[in-house]
Order: structure tokens, then C-alpha cells, then sequence
């Protein structure tokens, strides 16, 4: 049996089962020797080797009991287990005879065949069971109604903050709904963090990147009332706000530029997503509509063949996650995929998960089988891969894009240098022809000459076939010819099918009937309209959480990806609504969100403060009574007393040292995999009875060393590809997994990239360059590094330290390697890699 | 027992434990351990065994042709036998269901009778350590989901793999090393990684050096740089986040990330001598087969996993790939067991005479085993020349050492060596077992991941207690 997702088989918190215990009378003496047959034969070995997994006493295995008439007789998940009278159909002799390898009981040790044999002929004779101390199997069934009374199914409310004393303080709505629960609780916010910290806080945050000395001059030399909202307007206006919340949107993609984990298979349209996503953010695409596009953008009526480009680019949300396809099983394949996609649609928009329910209701949230496979039809009835030509390969749906006037110069273009490679070779392979044959040493010396040529031509011409620029394609949905509801997988064996589920939206959630889907279409529209609707109780809740996280370092509710009852409550329940409902109002705008949230006291405040362990650190607080009150009743900083640090993610930490340096490349886009070079590739020219083609990079695309991490290649398997090899220390979430907020870990394995790794050596040499290229002292120079590392102006106990250790490092007057020691020093500080 | 679960983990807790400030960081030295996830914890139940190696053998191992004879598959030897094998049972190339016997006889060994084939003579001189599971089972027939399976309990999904929940349910011995280590991995990281749990439980991949001069670990050396001036600059690194942790004494994140730079510092002086072999005797290099051509790198491999565990790691891997036999095994076979037949057996006789079998586990076993039946991808072979395909429905793994019972044979399959008839254990009962001799209960070892307390078993897994000495 597949491993699934918690199934129901062992639990044991819920009780699924009601006793309805009746004592009757005993049964008619007729029975007489059917009843000894039973008592002294059948109930042993039941007893012996059954009840342990199937009754009341012990486990409910399967929901199956063993321990009465009427247990087999309800049966289990897979339906009644015996039928009195039929061998055939009684489930029970199938799984003890070891008939069907998928139900095999009892599954350790086969029964004898004597055991077997009673078992044969019990049924057989009706199976008489005497047992008439009944536990009646009642599965409760989902209770929706109770279900709904859950906050984050429960319809958004609007409402205004409360009056706060302080009336001084908030600068926003936001501020008095955060300000009335700091009163309420009796504390006080912190301070506001120096201007350098915010500058630096709010450039990475909304940008990935750090301040330029320029940046920095600027804003301390702005003493006008709008100088915070010149920041924050700069940099929502700049690509790099676009490239920063792309990537955030990646991690719950499961986005990477390989497919499946088996072999090193390309995903070499997946790029068009990425650059898709950094467009949408660019021209503040209204959130509604970006999940529209990415559901059902092939679905939607489009004004012109650009847009209807970037909305089929948009439906790689559903297929760019992790699939298996090197499978012989493709009904399972496709089933686990399925399941990937319901789980995503689930937790992304959502805030549900939904992969458990694949097996058995959800055990804690109102979401029952009907609900997921109800979605789960939605996705069968798209194409979401196809069998390759290739053994047992599949790959992922590719669509052919409308064709511009671009694509069509470039294919021209193209077709020309096929064609003279083509007619190259077609003169070689005439000369070839000529030579055949003849034995002196020139012409077999001609000939050897001219097989290589040829074959190195067969690679380039198909290597030029394979990526033909004029022919462009996305790794993309589209409906089937013949949509139809699924049916439920029981335990998720896609060959135990149980009842029908019509397609359609997760009850819990809705607020009138189901949508009628018409004729021939999947279903697919009707879901992103319902994601999409101002209605819908989740959607912006879970929008507006997701970019409060990334400001605020935690969500208003921590389980960013989950909202359901297991999951975190809401700190602020009220702010969080009045946020989804201002969200939609300026037209689900997310700029607008995060400037509101940028320009809000709260965003401002220190981040010092934390609590220090006041058992073994009694004299390390700062001794003032608000502050111990502060990490008294709030020492989690849920209520939001200061700000959280965060540590700068992967992607940060590489650009940032980019900027330093002042190596960043201009924004880029476009393929991340160099597979423009053909000897990153085996398996072509095609043979589509060999292997599949496959990438192995051998040789790195130079101009990628300065790009933004964003556009390295993301691979599934092995480690990253050249610098992004960077991502694998600093927790960048593995492309298989779901990752609304990532982790922040601190392990030694990091520590020895920043003390060892060629990179930060690489980049701190450019560092010393450019700041050994000006004729400044050696103080203007520390204070440029200072304001291109740490983004402040240097101390004086830190110029000094730093002076001195120029002096003892610069051996024999070597400038560039003491400068680049102390950058790499810089790099490899705490206060680098953290966003105070 | 306690169920693990955020109580004695959280961050907080943590982050409150941490707190006893930068002095007396430096004066605890190795016990500093309680500043970070890696500390020591007491286990839930008795434990039997204190750390794992785990040998892994990639590719699939054939069961029949090492530990499972079939008289009747020998008997039929080239002929078609009837299994009554459903339909997705049937592989490309193996729909005639022929019969492929063993050529290298597969005879009872030791005091015990454990069957072992003369294609391991030095696994067989060992066989009354070895506690032999003849009818394991696992759920996919690939190798991606199988390996993954093996290693995290599941076939699809990324989840935390079996040293990660070890290294989070006990912890390390020694702070200078990760808790988990694993030597010669293939590709896919999902194997060794912690997935949702902290990231300081994944394994740390360790390469064997084909030059001396190339480090074993990623990122462990500065080769540019002087040691002096190395020294210099870590020591301004850590000036400069003292000063940061002086002006916010609270943030215990500052003290651990100064603490891991150290950690780091310390492991870039230890872990070269521990991974340099060079001190080990000439008799024990011998032992392991070092320096033999066929031997040398699977022998260096098992003599580092031994010196590892010494020092304290929780849990080793070595990976040993090459069993994937899909065609002419009796060709490819012996190849693959004269490469890692000595070291393994080297690594049980090693451990035993330093006393350690007693309390380290050893675990052996492919990610599924390989079908009674031939296989011949090219269809024009003689039998003789014929592979056999994947078979997760039952196959062979040994385990010896902490707390199973030595010299014992447990499970049968049936006459043809495709199903478990008694004593089946499925991967979850493994990993369940491995659990329980280490002294943590797999039910009740969790982690809470959105909402549902997470387990290496999932809702599966029960011990194998006929094994348990």
C-alpha cells in the first residue's frame, strides 16, 4: 500500500465510532452446530489474528471491526468484507488468501492454510455470526455548520480601531489597531529605530537589496515630513521590489528549473513564470486577478496575443511543482500530482491543508473527501503532463504561445543558421561520400577529419532544433477533451475507487451554492473565480498575512500557510480584517499594501529589547521597568512592542554582497539554465528511442557570477549550480516543499561558508577594488565600507579595531589583500547578516 | 514518557537557555551543548544502542542470489513459473516470469545457519553477528520514491530523514561535529535533509578526498588565506558581534551565531585529523581492505564511519551504490559484493573488538531487492546473461550490534522469494525498531509541521520485537 499522508488507520484521538451496545436474546437453537462451528473454529482465530488491527478493544484498522456481526457487515473503507455465501466477494478470504498483493492480512504472517480453510468454509455456509453485542460503526460525517464557526471561515468584518490614549503615536489605522492592544496590555512601544536601520530595514525588505551610499546620503540629508514616503514610493517603483516579492511568491510554487528528481530533466520554459511573476509585481497586477491567471489564465478571454501569452505563462503555477515522471505507474504519477496541486491551491490562497484529505476526511478542519475531490476533478479533467517518447519518461504539459513579431524575427533568423549548418553538412557528408572506400592514408586521415565535423554538426543543428527560439512554449495547462468528475481513491490507491464526487469548491468556504460548470471544461474557471471573489473569507485574509510576515518577520496569524483550526489564532483578528478589506478596496493593489505597512510607526520601532533570561542574566535587561514589563507579559512580541529581526534570506545575502562591491548586474531574466551551450546537454540530437535529454552544466554562463540570485538556475537534485550554492547553506527552501515563511536556522555549516567560501573571498575583492580605485584615506575608506556592508557609519572603537588590523594584515604593503581580509571580515560579521 | 514536541525544542526555550552570556559560553567548552538544538537529551525508553551506521546499499540488492535461497526457482532455472502475479506486477522485459537460479551457492553459516551466499565470504565469517530480515518490504518500485522512502519514511514528499529525527530526539555527543553525517550520498539532498525540522539536524555530506589536498567537508578550508591571518580575521569577526550582543544583551540569536562561528572555527582544526586514515594501523587498513583496488574506497568510507561514531556522531551513512542489476547480474553481481563485502564486514569486526558493536547499531540493507524472476532489457540474451528487475514486495536488509539478537534469521518469504509469508517487516517497522533500540518511541517522537504532529513512521511502524536481543 502507498504511504500517504496520515491516514486514518491508527488514530486514536478521535473517536470515530459510537457504541450502540445491545445485549439480545441468544440465537435459535437451530443454529446449534453452526454456532459451536463459530465459537470453538472462527471467533479463535479472529481473535488470535485479526482483533489486534480490528476491533474495539485494540485498533480500527482500515475502519474496519472484526469484533461483531455487524462490523463486517458495515465493513471497512474498502466496503462490507465478507458477503455470506460468495468467496468471490468477500473481501476477507481475498486479503487472508494473499490473493491481491495491495491486501494482504493479516500482513506480517500469511494465516495457515488449515486457518484458511475454516475461514473458506464459514463463509462459505453464510457465515453464521452469533455475536450480537453490536458496535455500530457511525462515521460522523463533516459538520459544516459547525465547521464555519471557525474565525478564518467566518465572512470579513470591517471595523475602526479603538480609542487609544496615546493619540500622538499612530501614524495610520494600522498603528491604533496595534497601539489599543499594546494599552490594553498595559505596555508602551519601544523607541523608533535609528534612520540608518530603517533605511536599511525597509530597502531589504521591499527590495532584497541593500542602501547605496547614495541611498543613504539622501535620506539622512531628507528632513522634509515625506522623506519615508520618498524612500518607500523609490523603491515600490524599482524592478527590484518586483524580482524581491517574485521570489516570495516562488517559494510556495515549488518552482525550479528541473523536473522531477530523477535524472537531471530541464524545465527550460520555466523560466517564463519567474520572468511572468517579476512583470505582474512590476505593473502591481491586482492580486484578483493574478490568481485568476495563474488558476485559469488559460481560460480567460484575452484582447491581444500578448496577454494571452501571459496568461498561459500564468497557469505554470499548477504544474511547476515537484512530479516524479521517470514512473511506470502512470496512474499513480498522475494521481500524485493531483494531489500536489489540490494541496497547493489549498495552502497558497487558502490557507488550508488539503493533501490529507487525499485518504480520509480532515480530522480537524470541516473539509471531507467530497471537498478535495471536488478539486481534485478539477485537475484530472487539465493536462498536466504527457508520455514522452522516451522508456517510461513523462514530462510536464507544454503549451505553444502565440507567436509575436519578435519571435518571428528571431525564428527566421534561426532557420538561417539551421539551414547553413544543414547545407555545411550536407557538403561534408558529400565529400564524405566520395572519399568511402579509399585506403591511403590522406583520405582515411580526410575521412576521420570529416566524421567529427559532421558529428559536431549533428549536435549543434540539434541542439538548434530542440531550443528554436521562433517556436516559443510554456510549461502550461489546458483543459482535457473530456472533463468528468473523479472519483474517491480509497486510501489514495488510485485502482480502490469509491463513490463519484462531482466537481466543484470547498464547502467550508463557500457562501451560496456550487458553481455549474459547464460542458467540456474542467472547472477551473469557476475555482479561480471563487478564490478570487471579495467573498471569499480566506483569500485576502491570507494575501494581506503572507506580506505582513515579510514586513513584521511574523504573520498576525504565525501558521502563515495554515489558517484552520489547528493553526495559529490571529494576534490581531480585527487588524487583520480591516487589512483584507482595505486590500480589496484599493483594488487588491499590493503596493499599496506594503506602503501602508512601511509607513506605519509600528514599522519604524527598534528591534532591541528582546528578553534576556532573567535567571541566569538578572543584571542583562536594561533595567527599565517597562522594558521587564514588556518581556513579562509579551515576551514572544506577539502584540508587536518592537520590531523582529530577521536574517537576511539566501538570496539577500548574495545580492547585498553584489551591491557592495558595485558588481550588480542590470536586471536580467530569460533562461537561468545556460543550456545555450550544447555541452550541457546529453540525449541530443534527439533520439527518441534513447534516453531522455538530460543537463549537466559544464560549462556556467560567465555573466551570471553578477546577476540577482533570482535568476540563477534552481535545481532539484545535488547541489546548486556555481554561486547559488550559496542558497544551500542559508536555508533556501527545498523546490519540493511549500515555504510561506523560511527558516532561520544558524548551524556551523554556514559559519564555515562565510570564514571559507571563494564567493565572499570574490566579492570582497571587488569590494577592496573599488574602494582602493578613489584616492581616499584610509578613514574616508572605512567609513564607504562601513556604509556598503553594515549600511551605518563606522564607530570609533570600530576604526580603530579595523585600522589595526589593516596594519598587522598588510604584509609588505599589499593594500588589496589587507582591504579585502577586512571586507571579507565585513561579510562575515552578525550584524551583516542580519535586518535589524 | 514525554511526548517530544515544542516544549523542550522551542525556539524560545532555547533562545532562554542560551542566554548565559559569551563568558561563560567560552568556560563550558563541549558542554556548551545546551545553547542549540544539537544538546544532548536523555532518551524516552531504555535505549539499547547509542548511535547508527547505516550502510546503504543503492541500487537494490538481489535477495535471492545473497541471503534467500529458492529451491524451486533453481529447480525451474530458465523456465517459466507460474506466481500468479497480478497485471502491475509485470515489468518490461519480465512478463515470461522465468526462472533465474543462482550460480554462487548461498549456504547456512556459523553456529547460527544464517544463509549467506560465497559471493560474501567475509559477511559469512560474521554471520552469528548478523541478525538477517528476510522479508522486508517497501511500497515503490523506483528508485527515486524507494530511496527516499528508505531514507524518510516517504515516498513523494520531502520529509526529515531517519538521522535528522535521531539527531533531534538525542541530540549530539560531540559539539564539534554534526550529529549526522553521511558519507558518499547520492544526489538527491532530500535523503539527508531535515525538512521541517531545524536545519542543524540535516546531514552533513561528507566526500572522501581522491586528493589529499581536497577537503572532505564543503567550505572547511581557506586555502587562499594564512593561518594568521586567518585567526585575525575570525577574531575580528567575533569582536565585532560582541559588540553587537553588548549594545542588545537579549537577543540570544547573536550569542548562538557566535557560537556556531566558533563551533565552525573548532571544526576546521579537528575534522581534518578525524578524516585523516593515515594514523590508522597497517592491520586495520588491512581489516577494512584499504589500499586493495576493489575495496579501497567502500574499506575508507566504513574506517571514517567508524572513527566518526567514536567521536561521538550519532548517526554515520555510507552509502554504497552500484546493485542495480537489470541485466547480466551474474556478471555484475560478484563485482559489487567483492567492493563492499570486505569493509562491512571489516566495520562489525572493528566495532566489536573496540567494544563498540555493543551500543552502535548497524543497519545494511538496499532500497528494494530484485524480482526471482529474469529480466532481459534487450530480449535476445541467453538466460545466463539476463538481469533481474526492482522487487520492493520483499527483499533482505541484516542489521547487528546494539540490542538485536545476533546469528538469527527473521522472516520467510514464499517459494519464490516474491511475497512475505511470516515475519514481514516494512520499512516503518524498520525505522520504528531503529527508533526503539535507540530508546525513542516512534509514536511518540513528532514534530508539529501545520497543524499535525509529524512522524518518521507516519501512522505506521510497529517494533520488531522477535529481533530485539
Amino acid at each position: 500500500m502507498p504511504s500517504l499522508p496520515h491516514q486514518l488507520a491508527s488514530d486514536r484521538r478521535i473517536p470515530r465510532l459510537v457504541w450502540i451496545g445491545v445485549v439480545a436474546g441468544l440465537s435459535a437453537a437451530a443454529h446449534g452446530s453452526d454456532d459451536a462451528f463459530f465459537r470453538e473454529q472462527v471467533e479463535p482465530i479472529l481473535r488470535e489474528r485479526c482483533y489486534e488491527c480490528h476491533s474495539h478493544g485494540e485498533k480500527i484498522k482500515g475502519g474496519l471491526v472484526l469484533d461483531s456481526r455487524s462490523g463486517w457487515q458495515a465493513g471497512g473503507d474498502s466496503g462490507p468484507a465478507i458477503v455470506p455465501g460468495s468467496l468471490e466477494k468477500s473481501r476477507i478470504i481475498e486479503a487472508v488468501r494473499y490473493a491481491n498483493p495491495d491486501m494482504e492480512m493479516p500482513p506480517k504472517a500469511k494465516l495457515t492454510p488449515g486457518e484458511i480453510a475454516v475461514l473458506e468454509q464459514w463463509v462459505a455456509r453464510g457465515a453464521h455470526d452469533p455475536r450480537e453485542t453490536a458496535a455500530v460503526a457511525v462515521k460522523p460525517g463533516i459538520d459544516l455548520e459547525e465547521g464555519r464557526k471557525h474565525w478564518a471561515y467566518q465572512p470579513l468584518r470591517d471595523s475602526a480601531p479603538s480609542l487609544v490614549r496615546d493619540q500622538a503615536w499612530p501614524l495610520s489605522e494600522v498603528d491604533a489597531f496595534l497601539l489599543a492592544k499594546l494599552e490594553a496590555a498595559g505596555l508602551t512601544p519601544v523607541a523608533e529605530a535609528e534612520p540608518h536601520t530603517w533605511l536599511r530595514r525597509v530597502t531589504f525588505d521591499l527590495t532584497g537589496l541593500p542602501p547605496t551610499e547614495n541611498e543613504i546620503a539622501a535620506f539622512l540629508a531628507d528632513h522634509s515630513d515625506q522623506s519615508h514616503e520618498r524612500v518607500v514610493d523609490r523603491l515600490l517603483a524599482s524592478r527590484a521590489y518586483a524580482e524581491r516579492w517574485a521570489r516570495h511568491w516562488l517559494d510556495l510554487v515549488g518552482y525550479a528549473e528541473q523536473i522531477g528528481t530523477e535524472g537531471k530533466i530541464f524545465a527550460e520554459h520555466a523560466w517564463r513564470y519567474r520572468d511572468y511573476l517579476v512583470e505582474s509585481y512590476h505593473s502591481d497586477k491586482p492580486y484578483d486577478r493574478f490568481v485568476r491567471e495563474q488558476l485559469a489564465g488559460d481560460l480567460l478571454p484575452a484582447a491581444s496575443p500578448e496577454q494571452r501569452r501571459e496568461q498561459l505563462i500564468a497557469t505554470g503555477f499548477i504544474v511547476l511543482g515537484d512530479v516524479d515522471i521517470n514512473a511506470i505507474d502512470k496512474l499513480k504519477m498522475e494521481h500524485d500530482f493531483i494531489d500536489g496541486q489540490v494541496n497547493k491551491v489549498g495552502a497558497v490562497f487558502l490557507g488550508m491543508t488539503l493533501g490529507c484529505v487525499r485518504c480520509h476526511d480532515h480530522k480537524f478542519d470541516a473539509i471531507g473527501q467530497q471537498d478535495y475531490y471536488a478539486l481534485a476533478g478539477m485537475f484530472r479533467s487539465t493536462k498536466t503532463t504527457f508520455k514522452t517518447r522516451h522508456g517510461i519518461w513523462s514530462n510536464v504539459h507544454r503549451v505553444p504561445l502565440p507567436e509575436l513579431e519578435e519571435d518571428r524575427r528571431l525564428g527566421a533568423k534561426h532557420e538561417q543558421t539551421l539551414a547553413a549548418w544543414r547545407q555545411e553538412k550536407a557538403g561534408l557528408e558529400s565529400e564524405s561520400k566520395a572519399l568511402a572506400g579509399k585506403t591511403d592514408a590522406e583520405s582515411k586521415k580526410r575521412l576521420d577529419e570529416l566524421t567529427s565535423k559532421i558529428k559536431a554538426l549533428d549536435l549543434r543543428i540539434g541542439h538548434g532544433e530542440y531550443f528554436h527560439p521562433g517556436k516559443p512554449q510554456a510549461l502550461a495547462v489546458a483543459d482535457v477533451g473530456q472533463p468528468a468528475d473523479m472519483r474517491v481513491t480509497i486510501r489514495g490507491n488510485p485502482y480502490a475507487l469509491g463513490d463519484t464526487m462531482p466537481r466543484g469548491l470547498v464547502r467550508v468556504a463557500m457562501w451560496g451554492p456550487q458553481p455549474a460548470i459547464p460542458a467540456g471544461q474542467s472547472g477551473r474557471l469557476q475555482l479561480a473565480d471563487w478564490v478570487a471573489d471579495a467573498r471569499n473569507p480566506l483569500t485576502a485574509r491570507v494575501a494581506v498575512n503572507r506580506v505582513w510576515q515579510k514586513l513584521f518577520g511574523e504573520g498576525l496569524v504565525r501558521s502563515v500557510d495554515y489558517f484552520g483550526v489547528r493553526g495559529e489564532t490571529p494576534s490581531h483578528p480585527e487588524l487583520l480584517d480591516h487589512l483584507a478589506h482595505r486590500f480589496m478596496a484599493e483594488g487588491w493593489s499590493q503596493k499599496k499594501l506594503i506602503r501602508t505597512l512601511a509607513l506605519s510607526r509600528a514599522y519604524r520601532l527598534s528591534s532591541e529589547g528582546a528578553p534576556a533570561d532573567s535567571e541566569n542574566n538578572p543584571s542583562q535587561s536594561d533595567g527599565l521597568p517597562e522594558s521587564a514589563g514588556r518581556n513579562k507579559i509579551d515576551p514572544e512580541n506577539k502584540l508587536l512592542w518592537r520590531m523582529n529581526r530577521q536574517r537576511l534570506d539566501a538570496e539577500s545575502i548574495r545580492d547585498a554582497m553584489l551591491v557592495a562591491s558595485g558588481r550588480l548586474a542590470a536586471p536580467a531574466g530569460g533562461p537561468g539554465l545556460p543550456l545555450e551551450f550544447p555541452e550541457n546537454l546529453s540525449g541530443l540530437p534527439l533520439n527518441e528511442k534513447g534516453n531522455h535529454p538530460q543537463f549537466a552544466i559544464k560549462t556556467e554562463r560567465a555573466s551570471q557570477a553578477y546577476e540577482r540570485t533570482l535568476y540563477l538556475p534552481v535545481v532539484r537534485t545535488g547541489t546548486q549550480p556555481g554561486t547559488a550554492r550559496l542558497r544551500d547553506v542559508f536555508d533556501f527552501p527545498q523546490p519540493a516543499q511549500l515555504t510561506g515563511k523560511r527558516n532561520e536556522t544558524t548551524v556551523p555549516t554556514q559559519s564555515l561558508y562565510l570564514l571559507n567560501a571563494d564567493l565572499i573571498r570574490q566579492r570582497a575583492a571587488d569590494l577592496a577594488d573599488d574602494l582602493l580605485k578613489a584616492r581616499d584615506s584610509d578613514e574616508e575608506r572605512l567609513g564607504r565600507l562601513w556604509r556598503r556592508v553594515l549600511n551605518r557609519p563606522v564607530t570609533d572603537v570600530e576604526r580603530e579595531d579595523a585600522l589595526a588590523f589593516l596594519a598587522e594584515t598588510r604584509v609588505g604593503g599589499d593594500d588589496i589583500a589587507a582591504w579585502t581580509e577586512l571586507a571579507r571580515a565585513l561579510f562575515g560579521t552578525n550584524e551583516f547578516l542580519l535586518r535589524f | 514518557m514525554t511526548t517530544l514536541r515544542h516544549s523542550p525544542f522551542s525556539r524560545r526555550a532555547w533562545l532562554q537557555r542560551t542566554s548565559a552570556g559569551f563568558g561563560a559560553l567560552a568556560l563550558n567548552g563541549l558542554l556548551q551543548a545546551a545553547s542549540s538544538p544539537l544538546a544532548l537529551r536523555a532518551p524516552m525508553v531504555q535505549p539499547r544502542a547509542k548511535r547508527v551506521i547505516f550502510l546503504f546499499m543503492s541500487g537494490g540488492p538481489s535477495q535471492m542470489d545473497l541471503f534467500d535461497p529458492k529451491p524451486l526457482i533453481q529447480k525451474k532455472h530458465g523456465q517459466s513459473v507460474d506466481a500468479k502475479l497480478p497485471e502491475q506486477h509485470r515489468h518490461e522485459s519480465t512478463e515470461k516470469l522465468l526462472a533465474l537460479g543462482t550460480d554462487i551457492p548461498v549456504r547456512p553459516r556459523g553456529q547460527s545457519g544464517v544463509t549467506i551466499s560465497d559471493l560474501l565470504p567475509h559477511t559469512a565469517a560474521i554471520a552469528d553477528e548478523l541478525c538477517l530480515l528476510r522479508a522486508v518490504h517497501a511500497d515503490n518500485n523506483q528508485h527515486g520514491p524507494a530511496v527516499l522512502q528508505i531514507h524518510t519514511g516517504a515516498i513523494a514528499e520531502a520529509r526529515p530523514s531517519l538521522g535528522s529525527w535521531i539527531s533531534y530526539g538525542l541530540g549530539t555527543e560531540n559539539q564539534s561535529l554534526p550529529a549526522f553525517l553521511t558519507i558518499h550520498p547520492g544526489i538527491d539532498t532530500r535523503n539527508y535533509a531535515a525538512s521541517f525540522l531545524p536545519a542543524a539536524h540535516q546531514g552533513t555530506p561528507l566526500v572522501l578526498p581522491s586528493k589529499v589536498s581536497d577537503p572532505a567537508i564543503d567550505f572547511l578550508t581557506d586555502p587562499s588565506t594564512d593561518a594568521a591571518t586567518q585567526q585575525r580575521r575570525f577574531d575580528f569577526i567575533q569582536r565585532m558581534n560582541r559588540r553587537l550582543v553588548e549594545r542588545d544583551p537579549g537577543d540570544a540569536r547573536l550569542e548562538g551565531m557566535i557560537h556556531s562561528l566558533e563551533t565552525a572555527f573548532r571544526m576546521q582544526a579537528a575534522t581534518p585529523d578525524l578524516v585523516d586514515l593515515s594514523k590508522e594501523t597497517e592491520a586495520t587498513k588491512k581489516l577494512y581492505g584499504i589500499g586493495e583496488k576493489t575495496t579501497d574506497k567502500n574499506g575508507r568510507a566504513c574506517l571514517l564511519a567508524r572513527r566518526l561514531s567514536e567521536a561521538g556522531v550519532r548517526f554515520v551513512q555510507v552509502t554504497m551504490d552500484g546493485w542495480d542489476h537489470h541485466g547480466d547480474i551474474r556478471g555484475g553481481l560478484p563485482k559489487i559484493c567483492a567492493a563492499s563485502d570486505l569493509p562491512c564486514a571489516g566495520l562489525i569486526r572493528d566495532l566489536k573488538s573496540r567494544g563498540l558493536l555493543e551500543d552502535t547499531l548497524v543497519v545494511w540493507s538496499g532500497e528494494f531487492g530484485r524480482t526471482p524472476w529474469s529480466q532481459d532489457l534487450s530480449r535476445t540474451a541467453p538466460i545466463e546473461k539476463h538481469g533481474r528487475e526492482h522487487q520492493p514486495e520483499s527483499f533482505c536488509a541484516w542489521m547487528a550490534g546494539g540490542g538485536v539478537k545476533g546469528g538469527l534469521m527473521h522472516g520467510e518469504t514464499d517459494e519464490f522469494g516474491f511475497r512475505p509469508v511470516s515475519g514481514k517487516v516494512h520499512l516503518h517497522d524498520l525505522h520504528a525498531t531503529i527508533l526503539h533500540l535507540l530508546g525513542l518511541n516512534h509514536e511518540e517522537l513528532t514534530w508539529r509541521h501545520q497543524g499535525r504532529d509529524f512522524r518518521l513512521t507516519d501512522v505506521y511502524g510497529e517494533v520488531v520485537r522477535e529481533i530485539l536481543a
